[in-house]
């Protein structure tokens, strides 16, 4: 009997120890912070915003796509297989299977995602400087959105929360017009709290919000809207035009007065091939560089994005635009004392005799280790020249036009390289501006998007099929992943 | 009161007979003395037990009594007294018994009550081989359980697969020493003479140890004294020569230069070789492989009270590298002490630690840039050494460097100081009931070292880290302008280990009215690991020098020295309950539930029930069973769940891991990301298996058989497959979610058979064969995977192995093949295109039947082959007569294949000596393909690439000889034995490596040979001294 009293208290005893510790195995990594208790302190959100800024950094397909899928350039490279998905796109033969596009799907939703972790916590703390963050990251989020929804169209809109795997399973694609709506409430949001200088290079504006708001209602149409908020910028906006367009995109003339918005690129830290997403330097520059070149102020590359003879001949005689934003190596080659000593390699991907001349390996501008990868050279997303053009376009193009200030804007960049003035209206002044989009911002990645926006893709593009080619198909892979059964963009 | 009563009874009873003292000796089957026997007159309590000369004496025997002796390891024995004063014994030895006591978790059972499937495996038997790991002797020990190395090179760690593969992770066994967990790879730090028995729990009874149990479980028992016996001392050792168990067959440097001349002229280039009649050349394998000593010696005194036992050890190992002498060698001390003793009545305490340090040098190993891989694709050509006697550069062929200079600039040190113990207290509340608590801890100091000179190995060589001869040191520019040198540097890493385990467990034990068996056990366990480490790497040693190797004597300020640490804990916390029922020894059934709480997973699945049941019933037990032939009959069956939580630590957690890197005023400013991202559902895989087996014995215990057949369902393998984009998993740094999602099935037989029996007085032998089949497949997928794809094949080439529903795990993936090519006629009119064919090619097999060989894709690739065997056994025999002892253990492995990817597809790279069998032209070969420098696709993945890695081999043979009693007994010895042996004295397969005895951790890859490092072929003489 004694022993059984004696049993049972044990029994007792080793039961209620086990049951009792259940949070015995309830442990915190160490030294490491975790997605769930983060947020503790403003520098907490900043750095959680300096993280959603990280993925603007990977513009460099951006620039090759809008300039390789439109008559501007040829995909280039060592081979037709080397990044096979800009030769399938410069041949308008791309479909779903596409490394390319894969990733800026990829790398959208996760600067999109990246912002949405920042609202989802934007009411744990309270602290000066709060709507600043929160204003930034609603623009990076209407930027990331925006690019998505240029070259996919309808896309899942997913906002201010991170998504579990069944909701992720359960997504749908989201009307462009919903998402664009989106995109416009961020900006506006935006530029409501931001002001419109900052001591700080690199983070975003009042002026950047607005140029891009005035640019993502052009790409709807709504020019009465756009032409409303790029008035703002011109007229209460910092900015004016920079003198020297020659050396407008060259690393000393950062963040000079025709910035409004610059994805901002350092080459200190090198990088690899493994891994583009973690680039600090803005690879595409690199990629531009005139292959196996040995001479003067350059420095070899890839032979990447290759502008055409037709891009050539759209610059009016005696436009200083077309030397600064094109290199003809052949002429380059024999205007040196020494021809010979300039030497270069045609890759087997195409070849035009032209370079890109405003994004290009340089010399004096070499990043860290791999310096095709980590150029230090700026990505200029929007420059005061594109917001007076686009602006120009909005109020000749809307219900009730105003040609005059149309011409005045546009007059306006063709003085500042010395180009005679126009003096047309209506539809040939339409013309004009379109004209001037194209020389003055060759090689910036604009130009097949805008040349699908005002229609004349199919003109002007060989290979592209109207109701077609207006939007990128979706990754096929993507499509096999989300689970909620999303349809392929049309004709893919 | 009852037992008192009885007891006093008896005494009276004694009391008025005629009494004498009856004394004599006991001795074994070869007239040694057996201390510490037994020894009661039947039906009374009154006994004792033989001393160290094995000799007895008890008052007051009457001349009718009986003696009962028995002994562990003996076959009990009762001898009728018959009037005698003097009785000697012999006791013959029990191989195994029915009464044989099994370990089977927080508590024990036996051999014949056993309802779970258990190899018992005894620990003489497994040191008797002289491995350095014990796990070397387990293979073809146990069915069901498949061994393979994973280096031959000294110190180099073993892979365990229980009952085929589980998982797609980590499928090493949960391994407990003494009950205390410890790791597969710590298990050089294990003396194998110190074990005394190893049990393997296979199917789902291991499901007591619950979350960690799927891939099986083994239990090592350290050796104990035994009470009220004398000191034993026991002393063995051997001394042994080491070569390796193969050379390949390279080309002579004639051979050579006549292929390669043919190669080059095939290309279209010009003949490297004016003169083929360059002699034998360089044979390079001659200069890397050496003859190395390896040495053991081991000391063990055991002995005990009546209170309390003891059994104490010291060992020394030492071993030198068959590639790279001492540059690989091994040295590990070990000490051991095994304590029991009784603190108060009815309270025991057990204390087990166990130390070792060990130290092990490497050489790189199984890989593009091993030591191996040079030595065979080396230029037979090239010679070692310049006529100044330096090492000779390698120029000719590109990436492979001279071996000898790797060797002789490699500095891989690890020194391991471990100690591993239990403290357990048992308290034996009364007949019924026994309470114990134990903590165990497992403490160990992993100290690496490695050097880095400056090296240069010739021009090009990508293990240059100097920028020429003259040894100067390349530069690196750390800020823009700034460049600095990069000189020779030292790595010093210090890890510690640590678990600890606490446990308390009830076990109750009573038979009513005689047959009703019943036992119960009840627990509870917390076990947690913390690991922490912390690295430093110093630059510019001084001279360049191994001798001046340590941070302390490197540059302090040097812009390039650097520093990193981390740490990491996990905790697992369990209660068990298991119910055993016997209806006497006739029907047995045994339910067990556990429940684990594991920190690897979150609060959503981070407990989980492992349930399994039991039954056996012994058929001989019953009336109508009536077989003179068959004395033992057991059938089993037990099904059970049990899990693995092996995945890397807070895998449902979303750490902020991720890289957030934006400049800012052009400098970098570090934000933060989401990295992995986090899965609060994760769980454990969970592992069904159902097992049925039946346990004979025939002809007097004369043959055992036992017999299993298992299927083993893996569920909810661990993952981290691709996801939508839309979860934002792809950032820098960032991964998709870890996540549950594919089954794997394994199912096989298993068959053992022993027989031993005596011939005459003396002669005495036994035979014991296993066999183990595997099928393993891959039955599920997550969502949206059609496959996985795995390793690598050739040098930047694509992925060689794969994981799809319907095949093995980690198949092997490429294109099959028909032949050669034996004309151009025969490519243009074969009506399958195959592009760039020619001649003297290799033909591919249209596998999806488009009428084309496609190269881009994968269309045409198919299943090549398997690293899975079929089937593995062991057969172990031995015999004794007189003193002369022998034994020989045999281990199999067939039907698995292995992918040959030691050879560089350089132009000037050696080749082996198969490639004489080239194709010449027509009709001369239709097995190898031409060679030629130009461009062709025969090196792509195909199954010419895939080799019958099946092999057997004589793993071990022995001749010993134990001197007589009479002549021992003048040293004061009780047994003295010595013996040679040959470890892996031949090898018999087909495969074309060096040795098809290896496997990788990783299941996934398991089959790829990437040049490696051969197990030796050990001649060693020792003996055995028994004080």
């Amino acid at each position: 009997m004694k022993n059984f009293f004696k049993t049972s208290i044990l029994i007792a005893a080793i039961t209620s120890m086990s049951l009792s510790c259940d949070n015995y195995v309830d442990i915190d990594p160490e030294y490491s912070i975790d997605a769930d208790n983060f947020f503790k302190s403003a520098s907490d959100y900043e750095r959680a915003l300096t993280g959603a800024y990280d993925l603007m950094q990977t513009s460099y397909l951006d620039i090759w796509i809008g300039e390789i899928a439109s008559d501007n350039s040829i995909a280039g490279g060592e081979s037709v297989t080397d990044s096979e998905g800009l030769h399938q796109i410069d041949a308008m033969t791309h479909g779903g299977v596409s490394n390319e596009l894969r990733s800026i799907f990829r790398w959208m939703y996760t600067g999109i995602t990246r912002v949405n972790y920042i609202y989802e916590n934007k009411d744990k703390l309270e602290f000066e400087g709060k709507e600043r963050i929160l204003a930034e990251a609603a623009f990076l989020r209407a930027y990331y959105y925006f690019e998505l929804v240029k070259f996919f169209g309808d896309v899942p809109l997913i906002i201010d929360k991170r998504l579990s795997s069944s909701e992720i399973a359960s997504q749908q694609r989201t009307p462009a017009a919903e998402v664009y709506a989106q995109i416009e409430k961020d900006l506006t949001a935006a530029a409501e709290t931001l002001a419109w200088t900052t001591t700080v290079k690199g983070r975003i504006t009042k002026g950047a919000a607005l140029a891009l708001l005035g640019k993502v209602y052009l790409y709807q149409n709504k020019f009465t809207e756009s032409a409303e908020v790029l008035d703002r910028v011109i007229n209460e906006g910092p900015y004016e035009l920079f003198s020297d367009f020659s050396t407008l995109f060259r690393v000393v003339n950062e963040g000079n007065s025709e910035t409004v918005f610059d994805i901002e690129y350092v080459g200190i830290e090198g990088g690899g091939y493994g891994c583009f997403v973690c680039l600090e330097g803005f690879a595409a520059v690199g990629f531009h560089g005139i292959r196996g070149y040995e001479g003067p102020i350059y420095r070899d590359g890839n032979s990447y994005n290759l502008p055409t003879q037709d891009l050539v001949n759209e610059f009016e005689t005696g436009d200083p635009r077309l030397a600064a934003s094109i290199l003809d190596i052949e002429a380059f080659k024999n205007s040196q004392e020494d021809p010979a000593s300039v030497k270069y390699v045609i890759g087997g991907g195409g070849h035009t005799g032209f370079y890109n001349n405003k994004y290009i390996k340089r010399a004096d501008e070499l990043g860290a280790g791999d310096d095709d990868l980590t150029s230090p050279v700026n990505h200029k997303v929007i420059r005061y020249a594109d917001v007076l053009l686009m602006a120009a376009e909005a109020h000749n193009r809307k219900a009730s036009p105003n040609d005059a200030l149309a011409r005045q804007y546009l007059n306006e960049v063709r003085d500042r390289v010395d180009m005679d003035p126009v003096n047309l209206s209506g539809a040939a002044l339409t013309q004009a501006i379109y004209h001037e989009r194209r020389v003055e911002f060759a090689g910036e990645g604009l130009h097949f998007f805008d040349l699908v926006r005002t229609g004349r893709a199919a003109t002007e593009i060989q290979g592209f099929q109207t109701g077609k080619n207006e939007l990128f198909p979706l990754p096929q892979d993507e499509i096999d992943l989300a689970g909620a059964g999303w349809i392929q963009n049309d004709g893919y | 009161m009852k037992t008192k009563l009885l007891a006093l009874l008896m005494t009276l009873s004694l009391v008025g007979y005629g009494q004498s003292l009856l004394k004599g000796r006991v001795t074994d089957e070869n007239d040694q003395a057996l201390p510490g026997v037994n020894v009661l007159i039947k039906g009374t309590s009154q006994g004792t037990v033989t001393d160290a000369n094995g000799e007895y004496s008890l008052n007051s025997v009457t001349p009718d009594a009986i003696v009962v002796l028995s002994f562990i390891g003996y076959t009990p024995q009762e001898v009728a007294v018959g009037g005698r004063t003097t009785v000697d014994i012999k006791l013959v030895p029990d191989t195994k018994t029915l009464e044989e006591v099994v370990v089977i978790g927080y508590g024990t059972t036996t051999v014949k009550e056993l309802t779970g499937s258990v190899s018992v495996v005894n620990g003489e038997q497994l040191t008797a081989l002289n491995p350095v790991r014990i796990d070397q002797a387990l293979q073809g020990q146990a069915a069901g359980v498949q061994i393979s190395s994973a280096s031959g090179s000294p110190g180099g760690a073993l892979n365990i697969r229980i009952r085929g593969l589980s998982t797609n992770g980590d499928n090493n066994p949960l391994i407990l020493v003494d009950g205390v967990p410890y790791s597969s790879d710590g298990l050089n730090a294990l003396n194998p003479s110190d074990v005394e028995s190893i049990n393997v729990l296979k199917d789902a009874s291991a499901g007591i140890y619950g979350v960690r149990a799927a891939n099986g479980v083994i239990i090592v028992t350290t050796k104990q004294g035994r009470k009220n016996t004398k000191p034993s001392l026991e002393f063995s050792g051997y001394y042994g020569v080491q070569q390796t168990t193969k050379k390949l067959n390279l080309l002579t440097a004639r051979e050579f230069a006549i292929l390669k001349n043919e190669a080059f002229a095939a290309g279209g280039q010009a003949p490297p070789f004016l003169n083929a009649n360059v002699g034998n050349g360089t044979d390079w394998q001659d200069e890397v492989f050496q003859n190395a000593p390896i040495q053991n010696y081991n000391l063990n005194l055991n002995g005990g009270s009546e209170k309390s036992t003891y059994s104490i050890g010291g060992s020394f190992l030492n071993q030198e590298g068959i590639v790279g002498g001492t540059k690989a060698g091994y040295r590990r001390y070990n000490a051991r002490l095994n304590f029991t003793t009784e603190l108060a009545p009815k309270v025991t305490l057990q204390s087990v630690m166990l130390y070792t340090n060990e130290r092990r040098k490497t050489l790189a190993e199984n890989g593009i840039s091993s030591v191996l891989f040079n030595t065979i694709n080396a230029s037979p050509v090239a010679t070692p050494y310049t006529s100044s006697g330096d090492y000779a550069f390698l120029e000719d062929v590109a990436e492979v460097i001279n071996p000898l200079a790797q060797i002789s600039n490699t500095f891989n040190e690890s020194n391991v100081n471990k100690i591993v113990g239990k403290e357990e207290l048992t308290y034996k509340i009364n007949n019924n009931f026994e309470l114990s608590g134990r903590a165990g801890y497992n403490y160990a100091i992993v100290d690496d070292k490695t050097f880095s000179p400056l090296v240069y190995y010739g021009s090009g060589k990508a293990q240059n880290t100097a920028l020429n001869a003259a040894l100067d040191p390349r530069t690196t520019e750390i800020a823009t302008g700034v460049s600095i040198p990069i000189y020779n540097n030292v790595t010093e890493t210090r890890t510690s280990y640590f678990n600890y385990n606490l446990e308390a467990f009830l076990n109750y034990n009573r038979t009513f009215q005689e047959f009703h068996k019943v036992k119960a056990t009840l627990g509870a366990s917390v076990f947690a690991d913390v690991n922490k480490s912390l690295t430093g790497t110093g630059y510019n040693v001084p001279y360049n020098s191994n001798d001046f190797a340590d941070i302390s004597a490197t540059d302090g300020t040097n812009l390039l020295n650097s520093t990193s640490s981390w740490q990491n804990e996990s905790r697992l916390q369990s209660y068990f309950a298991r119910a055993e029922y016997g209806y006497g020894s006739k029907y047995l059934l045994s339910a067990l539930i556990r429940r684990d709480g594991s920190s690897n997973f979150g609060k959503n699945n981070r407990f989980g029930y492992f349930p399994a049941v039991s039954a056996a019933w012994v058929v001989s037990e019953e009336s109508f069973f009536n077989t003179g032939l068959i004395e033992f009959m057991k059938v089993r069956a037990s099904y059970g769940v049990s899990g693995n939580d092996k995945i890397g630590l807070f895998r449902y957690r979303a750490l902020l891991g991720g890289e957030g890197v934006y400049p800012f005023n052009n400098q970098l400013v570090n934000g933060v990301a989401i990295g992995t991202l986090g899965n609060q559902d994760l769980k454990w895989e969970t592992t069904k298996q159902t097992n049925f087996g039946i346990d004979l014995n025939l002809l007097n215990g004369k043959v055992e058989i036992t017999t299993d057949y298992y299927i083993k369902k893996t569920n909810d393998l661990l993952f981290q497959p691709d996801i939508s984009a839309i979860s934002g998993a792809y950032g820098a740094g960032s991964s998709p979610p870890w996540v549950n999602g594919g089954d794997v099935q394994n199912s096989g037989f298993e068959f053992l058979i022993n027989y031993n029996d005596v011939i005459g007085d003396d002669f005495r032998f036994n035979i014991g064969y296993n066999l183990t089949t595997i099928r393993n497949k891959v039955t599920a997928l997550p969502a949206g995977v059609d496959f996985y794809e795995f390793g690598a094949f050739g040098v930047g080439g694509g992925t060689a192995t794969r994981m799809q529903v319907g095949y093995p795990m980690g198949y092997f993936f490429g294109y099959k093949t028909d032949g050669v090519y034996q004309s151009a006629q025969e490519v243009t009119e074969r009506g399958i295109t195959q592009a760039g064919a020619q001649a003297g090619d290799l033909r591919f097999v249209d596998n999806d039947n488009s009428g084309t060989i496609n190269f881009s894709n994968d269309s045409d690739k198919t299943i090549i082959g398997s690293p899975i065997p079929d089937v593995i056994m062991g057969i172990n025999v031995g015999m004794s007569f007189k003193g002369i002892d022998f034994s020989a253990t045999l281990y199999a492995s067939i039907g698995n294949d292995i992918l040959r990817n030691y050879e560089r597809q350089q132009p000037l790279a050696n080749l082996l000596s198969y490639k004489m069998e080239r194709w010449t032209g027509p009709g001369s070969t239709n097995e190898n393909p031409r060679l030629t420098t130009a461009a062709n696709n025969n090196g792509v993945i195909s199954d010419y690439f895939v080799e019958d890695g099946s092999f057997a081999r004589i793993k071990n043979i022995q001749l010993g000889y134990t001197l007589p009693g009479t002549l021992t007994d003048k040293i004061g010895a009780r047994k003295l034995r010595v013996y040679v042996a040959v470890n892996n004295l031949a090898t018999f397969t087909k495969y074309r490596g060096y040795d098809p005895d290896f496997s990788t951790s990783s299941p996934v890859v398991s089959g790829i040979d990437y040049g490696f490092y051969p197990q030796a072929k050990t001649f060693m003489a020792g003996l055995n001294l028994n004080f």
